[in-house]
C-alpha cells in the first residue's frame, strides 16, 4: 500500500509530520492520518492478530465497525486504530499477542482449530475438576489490552444540549434532512462519527466528481445555515426515552435532548464469507474508498472486486481511477449493474456475472484469489480461475445502522426486495432516511432524507407541505447470500471471535437454532463490534439452516450502547451531592473527625491528641453521663404540620396516639408502611392547638416528607406539611448537668416541675428564639434545642461557653451510638431490617392498635402473632472483642440471627449488644453463639435492655435542692 | 468565556396553604398568577410561585412575612426559608448550566419571569434568570445545607472558564446569612 499523491478532499496535512512508535519501531504519519493509514502509508501489512487464534488481520472496513487493529496506546487499551489520529509521541502495540505482533508465539493455535470447536470453553468448563485449570488457561492466552490502573484521571465533564431535531449521521440523507427541517424553522443538531461530515457522498464516487460536487455543495449550505450545528467525531452512542441521546466525542458526552430525532447512521458494509477472508488485503470495498479518498492511500497495486451491487462496481472504478489494476469483477448476479460494469471492463478488467469465489490464497496478506461459477444454489462450482492481486474488494451489501430505531422502540422488516431490514413502524418523532432506511442510490437518499426533514418539522407543529416522493430501488444493494462454504473452514463469519460459517452449522445441530440463543452459543456479535459486521449474515445462515424465511428468523437485540463509551465518559465530574450543618466549621476548629453519613458530613468523635479513636470516643460518652455534652443533631428530619385537621393526620400516619397530647408535650412516634414494616421514628411535639412540629431519622427525612405528602395528596386533610430539615439546625445538650447550663442563658424556668422530662418549649436560649424539646436518647436528662439555620453557630458558641465551667464536651455520632445502646435504644435500619415489625423490636408499646386507622395497622394485626424475628439485648462472653454488627448468630448450623450493635461500655465495663434473633431463640436469659469473622464462635447470653438506667430515673433528674 | 459565582445575602421568608395567596395580597405584595413564576417586588426583592399553594420571597419584605405568617388564618403556613442564594452569570454562565442541570436555560422566555425548579448537580434548586444591562444572571437558592457543596461545585466549574472573573475561592457559603425577624 502506498501514498498517492493529492487527493482532492484528502483529510491529511502533508506539511504536518507525527512520529509515534508501534511495535517498538518509529514511524511517521501525517496530521489527519489515522494510526492504521500511518501505518499503511508506512508499508506495514499486518496490524493486529484475531482473537481467538491470532491470525494475521488488517483493515476490514476502516470505519470503526470492527477491531482487526485494537492497539494499546500507552496506558490506554483497546484504542480503535483505524479511527483513532495519529499523533506525536504515540507508543503503540497490538494487543491481544505473546511476544509481539509479528513473532506471536500464540499463532500456533491457528494450527490447532479443529480442536477449538464452537462452544468448546463452555464443555471445557463443564468438568469441575479441569474447571481451575482450563480457566488459568484460557486467561493467559485470551482479553485484549491491558488496564494500567494507574493510569491518570482523565476529567470528562458532560453536559446537556438542546435542540428541536437531531440528525444521526451526517452522511447526503443526513445533511439533506437537517437542510430540509432548519429551512422549515427547527434548530437541528448534526452529529456523525466521522472527523469529518460528507459520509460516502465524498468517498463512493466512482470514478466520477460530480457526486463529491453534489455533497460538497449540501455541507456548504449546512455550515452556512444558522439554525444547523453540526457535530463531528460525535457518536450517537444509544437511544433512551423522550428523544433523549447520549452523544459522545473524545472529550465528552452530551445528554443531547431532541423534540424529534432523524436517524440517517447509513448501513454497515457487510464482508463476503469465504475461506481466508480475514488475509490482510481483503476488505470491504467502502474502505479501500475511504483509504484512497479520506488518506490518500492506493490500497494495493493489483485488485479483485467481489461484488453483488452497483457499489461494488464505483469501487472498481475508484481503484481503477487511482492507479490500481483490477484484474478482475467477480459478481455474485447473473446480471451487472447496468452502465457501471461496462465503464469498469473498459480498462481490461475480467467481468465475471454469476461467479463467486472459492477462497483466496496466502499466508501474512493475499495474494490471489479463485473464483469460480456459481450453480443454482449459490456455491462455487466447476473449474477456479485463479487470479494473483494483493488485494480483494469485497461489495456484496449491507446492513442498516438501525440500533437508534430498534433501541427507539422501532419495528423493523426483512423487505425481499432489497435483502435488508428496513423500518416498519416507527414511533411518534423519530424518522430514519438514506440507506438505514433500504434507500441507497444517491439521488433517492438525498430525496429520502428531504422527506425525513419535512417530516420532523411536521411532528414539531410547523407547516410544511409534503415531502418529496422517493423512487423505489431498482437493484438490490444486498445479495441474500453471499456465503461460501469450503471444506476446510476458515472462512469468517464473524472476524472478533473467529467464527466460521461451520461454526454455526455446529451449534444448530446442537439445538441452538434460536437466534439469541445462537448468538450465546457462538458469541456472534459478542465482540467489540456488536456484530456490525456479523450479525447480518448470521441471521442469513441460521435462516438458510432453519429453512425459514429471514424475516422469521428475526434480530438480535440491541441495547445502548451503540458503540463503547469510555467509563470515564459515562463518570463525568462524578457529582456527589453533600450536605453539612451550619456547624460544621465549629465541628472542624475542635478537630472534627468527618463520617459520611448518607449524603451527611458528620463529626464521628473529635479528636484529642495522644488518644486513640476509642479513646476519644468513651471518653465523650463519660462526659455525657457524668457531666454535660453537646452534639450536632441538625442532620435529623424537622417537619412541622400546621391546620385543623393535623393531629387527624399524625394519627394516620404514626403507630401511636397523638390527638390526646396537650400543648407543650412530646412523645415519641414509630412509622410503618403498609405492610407494617418499620420505616422511621423520630419525636413528636405539639407546639399549639394546630401546629406540630416533629423529627424524622436522617436517612429518612426526604423519603418521609415526600411520603406525608402524598398521603395527604391523597386523604386532603384540612393541614400543610413544611419541610424545615434544612433550614433548622438542631443540637442536644445532655448530662446531669445539662440542666444548670442552659438554665444559665435562658430566663425560663427550666426546673424538672416547669419544663418535665417529655416537654417541649419555645423559649429565648441566649437571646435566641428556640424550640427545646426534653428527649432522653441518649439516656440523660437532655434538651433537644432546635434553632433557625442562621442562629446555629451563635447558639452553639452560647451553649460551649456556658458549659465551659461544667467540662462541657462535643461528642460526636460514635458516642451517641454507644450511649443510645446503653440505654437499649434501637436505630431504625441498624437494629431493624427490610421486614422488621415494631412487634419484633420491642417496640409494641408504641403500637395503639385500638385506634381506627393507621398505614400499616391491617398488615400488623395479621402478623402480630407470628414474629419471624425478635431484637434482643446481649452480653458477649469470652471473645466478646471479637463480636462486631453483622456478625451471624449460628444456631446447629444454621443462620438463626445477627447482630445489630454491639460496643463495649466504658460506664457498665463490659461489652453489650442488640441482635435479631429467631424466636424460639428470644427467650429470657437464654444462649446463642456467634460466628465472628475468623471463622471461631463467640457465645452470648440474652439480658434485659436496657443496660443502663432501666428506670429512666436519669431522664427525670431533678435539680439539687 | 468566563462565569462567576457570587453569594447573595438577603432575608427570605416563604408560605403555603390554600389562602396563601389570597393573604400575601391583602398584605399588599403582588401575586404572580401562575405557578413557576415570580415578580419584583417595590422595595426590592422577588416573590415566586413555587405552586399554586406556596410562596417564596426574597428582599426587605420577608422578615415582617414570616414573623406574621406565624399568627396567620387558617389556611396559612408559615414556611421557614434559610436558603443559600447564589448568583450564576457571565457569558459562559449558560456553559456552568449545560454542565450541572438538565434544564434548557437558554429556552425560557424570560419577559414570562420563569421561575425553574429544578435539580443541579443533585440538589434541589430554585432558579430565575434575570435579565441584567450586562447580561443574564441565574439567581439560585437551595437548601442551606447543600449550600458549600453547590457553590464549591458551580464555582470549580466557573473556574474552567477562561477569564479569571471567579474568585480564587469559592464564596463562603458554610454560614448562612441571617434572615427573618
Amino acid at each position: 500500500m502506498k501514498r498517492l499523491p493529492f487527493v482532492p478532499g484528502e483529510w491529511i496535512d502533508r506539511k504536518t509530520i507525527h512520529a509515534f512508535e508501534f511495535e517498538g519501531r518509529t514511524y511517521a504519519g501525517f496530521a489527519g492520518d489515522t494510526v492504521t493509514s500511518a501505518l499503511l502509508a508506512s508499508g506495514v501489512t499486518v496490524l493486529g492478530r484475531s482473537f481467538k487464534y491470532h491470525r494475521p488481520r488488517s483493515v476490514l472496513s476502516f470505519a470503526n465497525h470492527d477491531v482487526n487493529v485494537l492497539v494499546q496506546s500507552g496506558p490506554t487499551p483497546n484504542v480503535r486504530a483505524d479511527a483513532t489520529p495519529v499523533a506525536d509521541g504515540m507508543r503503540l502495540a497490538a494487543v491481544n499477542t505473546h511476544g509481539g505482533l509479528a513473532r506471536d508465539h500464540a499463532r500456533w493455535l491457528d494450527k490447532l482449530s479443529a480442536f477449538l470447536p464452537v462452544g468448546f470453553y463452555y464443555k471445557a468448563f463443564h468438568s469441575k475438576e479441569w474447571f481451575p485449570k482450563w480457566e488459568r488457561m484460557f486467561r493467559a492466552l485470551t482479553g485484549l489490552g491491558r488496564v494500567d490502573t494507574a493510569a491518570p484521571t482523565r476529567k470528562t465533564p458532560k453536559r446537556y444540549d438542546f435542540c428541536d431535531v437531531l440528525v444521526i449521521g451526517a452522511g447526503p440523507s443526513g445533511l439533506a434532512a437537517a437542510l430540509a427541517a432548519a429551512n422549515a424553522g427547527a434548530s437541528v443538531v448534526v452529529a456523525d462519527e466521522n472527523a469529518h461530515a460528507g459520509g460516502s457522498g465524498l468517498y463512493n464516487l466512482g470514478g466520477d466528481r460530480t457526486t463529491e460536487a453534489r455533497t460538497l455543495a449540501l455541507l456548504t449550505a449546512v455550515a452556512g445555515h444558522l439554525r444547523i450545528r453540526m457535530l463531528t467525531g460525535t457518536t450517537a452512542a444509544g437511544y433512551y426515552a423522550d428523544h433523549w441521546v447520549p452523544l459522545v466525542d473524545a472529550t465528552r458526552l452530551t445528554k443531547m435532548r431532541a423534540r424529534a430525532v432523524i436517524v440517517a447512521t447509513g448501513a454497515f458494509e457487510q464482508p463476503a464469507v469465504f475461506r481466508n477472508n480475514d488475509l490482510p488485503g481483503v476488505m470491504l470495498a467502502s474502505a479501500a474508498q475511504r483509504l484512497i479518498y479520506r488518506h490518500a492511500l492506493q490500497p494495493g497495486a493489483r485488485a479483485v472486486v467481489v461484488t453483488a451491487n452497483a457499489d461494488g462496481y464505483r469501487a472498481a472504478l475508484d481503484l481503477q481511477a487511482h492507479g490500481v489494476t483490477v484484474a478482475a469483477v467477480v459478481d455474485l448476479r447473473d446480471a451487472p449493474s447496468p452502465g457501471l460494469a461496462q465503464r469498469v471492463g473498459r480498462h481490461g478488467t475480467d467481468l465475471l456475472p454469476g461467479h463467486g469465489v472459492v477462497e483466496a490464497l496466502g499466508r501474512q496478506g493475499v495474494k490471489g484469489v479463485r473464483v469460480a461459477p456459481l450453480d443454482s444454489a449459490g456455491a462455487p462450482t466447476g473449474k477456479a480461475r485463479l487470479y494473483g492481486c494483493d488485494l480483494v474488494l469485497m461489495s456484496v451489501g449491507w446492513a442498516p445502522a438501525a440500533a437508534p430505531l430498534y433501541q427507539a422502540g422501532a419495528t423493523m422488516r426483512y423487505a425481499e426486495r432489497v435483502h435488508q431490514f428496513v423500518p416498519a413502524a416507527v414511533p411518534p418523532g423519530v424518522f430514519a432516511c438514506g440507506r438505514v432506511n433500504g434507500i441507497h442510490a444517491y439521488d433517492a437518499r438525498l430525496l429520502d432524507g428531504e422527506r425525513a426533514g419535512m417530516d420532523a418539522a411536521r411532528h414539531l407543529g410547523i407547516t410544511v407541505g409534503e415531502g418529496p416522493a422517493v423512487p423505489v430501488e431498482t437493484e438490490p444493494a444486498s445479495h441474500p447470500w453471499p456465503i461460501f462454504a469450503h471444506a476446510r473452514g476458515k472462512n469468517f463469519v464473524d472476524f472478533d471471535e473467529d467464527l466460521q460459517l461451520k461454526d454455526f452449522h455446529n451449534a444448530a445441530q446442537e439445538g441452538f437454532d434460536n437466534i439469541e440463543l445462537l448468538k450465546r452459543y457462538t458469541t456472534v456479535g459478542m465482540g467489540p463490534s456488536q456484530g456490525k459486521h456479523s450479525n447480518m449474515n448470521a441471521v442469513r445462515i441460521l435462516a438458510r439452516i432453519l429453512g425459514k424465511p429471514i424475516g422469521e428468523v428475526g434480530t438480535t437485540t440491541a441495547r445502548p450502547f451503540f458503540h463503547p463509551v469510555p467509563l470515564s465518559h459515562l463518570a463525568g465530574r462524578a457529582f456527589h451531592a453533600e450536605r453539612v450543618t451550619p456547624l460544621h466549621e465549629r465541628h472542624v476548629a475542635l478537630g472534627a473527625k468527618l463520617m459520611n453519613a448518607g449524603v451527611w458530613l458528620r463529626p464521628e468523635y473529635y479528636d484529642v491528641p495522644g488518644q486513640t479513636r476509642l479513646e476519644a470516643i468513651r471518653e465523650e460518652a463519660l462526659a455525657v453521663r457524668q457531666g454535660v455534652g453537646l452534639i450536632d443533631v441538625g442532620t435529623l428530619g424537622k417537619i412541622e404540620i400546621h391546620g385543623p385537621q393535623a393531629a387527624e393526620f399524625l394519627e394516620r400516619v404514626y403507630t401511636g396516639r397523638f390527638a390526646n397530647m396537650t400543648v407543650g408535650t412530646t412523645r415519641y412516634g414509630l412509622m410503618v408502611d403498609e405492610s407494617g414494616v418499620v420505616i422511621d421514628d423520630g419525636v413528636i411535639a405539639r407546639l399549639g392547638e394546630r401546629r406540630w412540629y416533629f423529627t424524622t431519622t436522617t436517612s429518612g427525612a426526604a423519603t418521609v416528607y415526600r411520603e406525608l405528602t402524598r398521603l395527604n395528596t391523597m386523604w386532603r386533610l384540612a393541614c400543610g406539611i413544611v419541610n424545615v430539615t434544612g433550614h433548622m439546625a438542631a443540637m442536644n445538650l445532655a448530662g446531669p448537668k445539662a440542666r444548670e447550663v442552659l438554665g444559665a442563658l435562658t430566663a425560663s424556668d427550666v426546673r424538672e416541675a416547669v419544663f418535665p422530662y417529655l416537654a417541649a418549649r419555645e423559649l429565648d436560649i441566649a437571646g435566641i428564639p428556640t424550640r427545646a424539646l426534653r428527649v432522653g436518647f441518649v439516656g440523660e436528662l437532655g434538651y433537644e434545642i432546635h434553632v433557625p439555620a442562621d442562629r446555629a453557630v451563635e447558639l452553639w458558641d452560647a451553649l460551649m461557653r456556658a458549659g465551659a465551667s461544667f467540662g462541657v464536651r462535643a461528642f460526636g455520632v460514635e458516642a451517641q451510638r454507644l450511649l443510645r445502646l446503653e440505654k437499649g435504644h434501637l436505630i431504625v435500619g441498624q437494629d431493624t431490617d427490610g421486614l422488621t415489625t415494631p412487634f419484633e423490636c420491642g417496640c409494641a408499646w408504641a403500637v395503639k392498635m385500638d385506634k381506627p386507622f393507621f398505614v400499616g395497622q391491617r398488615s400488623l394485626a395479621i402478623v402480630a402473632k407470628r414474629p419471624r424475628q425478635m431484637l434482643v439485648g446481649f452480653e458477649p462472653g469470652e471473645g466478646a472483642d471479637q463480636v462486631a454488627e453483622c456478625h451471624l448468630v449460628i444456631e446447629q448450623g444454621d443462620i438463626a440471627g445477627r447482630v445489630t450493635s454491639i460496643a463495649w461500655s466504658p460506664t457498665l465495663g463490659r461489652h453489650i449488644g442488640l441482635a435479631m434473633l429467631r424466636p424460639d431463640l428470644a427467650q429470657p436469659g437464654g444462649t446463642f453463639t456467634i460466628r465472628v469473622t475468623d471463622g471461631s464462635t463467640v457465645p452470648a447470653r440474652i439480658v434485659p435492655a436496657p443496660f443502663y438506667d432501666a428506670e429512666g430515673r436519669r431522664l427525670k433528674m431533678a435539680e439539687a435542692a | 468565556m468566563s462565569a462567576f459565582v457570587q453569594r447573595t445575602d438577603a432575608p427570605r421568608a416563604g408560605v403555603k396553604g390554600p389562602a396563601a395567596a389570597e393573604w400575601l395580597a391583602t398584605r399588599g405584595l403582588p401575586v404572580p398568577a401562575k405557578p413557576n413564576t415570580w415578580l419584583p417586588l417595590a422595595a426590592g426583592g422577588v416573590i415566586g410561585r413555587l405552586a399554586y399553594t406556596e410562596f417564596f420571597v426574597e428582599g426587605d419584605a420577608a422578615p415582617d412575612i414570616e414573623r406574621e405568617a406565624s399568627g396567620a388564618p387558617a389556611g396559612v403556613y408559615p414556611v421557614l426559608r434559610r436558603d443559600l442564594g447564589l448568583v450564576l452569570a457571565g457569558p459562559a454562565a449558560l456553559d456552568v448550566l449545560a454542565q450541572t442541570c438538565n434544564v434548557n436555560f437558554d429556552a425560557l422566555d424570560l419577559a414570562t419571569r420563569p421561575l425553574v425548579m429544578t435539580s443541579m448537580v443533585g440538589v434541589s434548586v430554585l432558579v430565575i434568570p434575570e435579565q441584567r444591562d450586562d447580561g443574564i444572571a441565574y439567581r439560585i437558592w437551595c437548601d442551606p445545607t447543600y449550600g458549600p457543596y453547590l457553590a464549591r461545585t458551580l464555582h470549580a466549574i466557573a473556574a474552567e472558564e477562561d477569564g479569571g472573573l471567579a474568585p480564587a475561592r469559592p464564596p463562603h457559603a458554610s454560614t448562612i446569612s441571617r434572615g427573618g425577624p
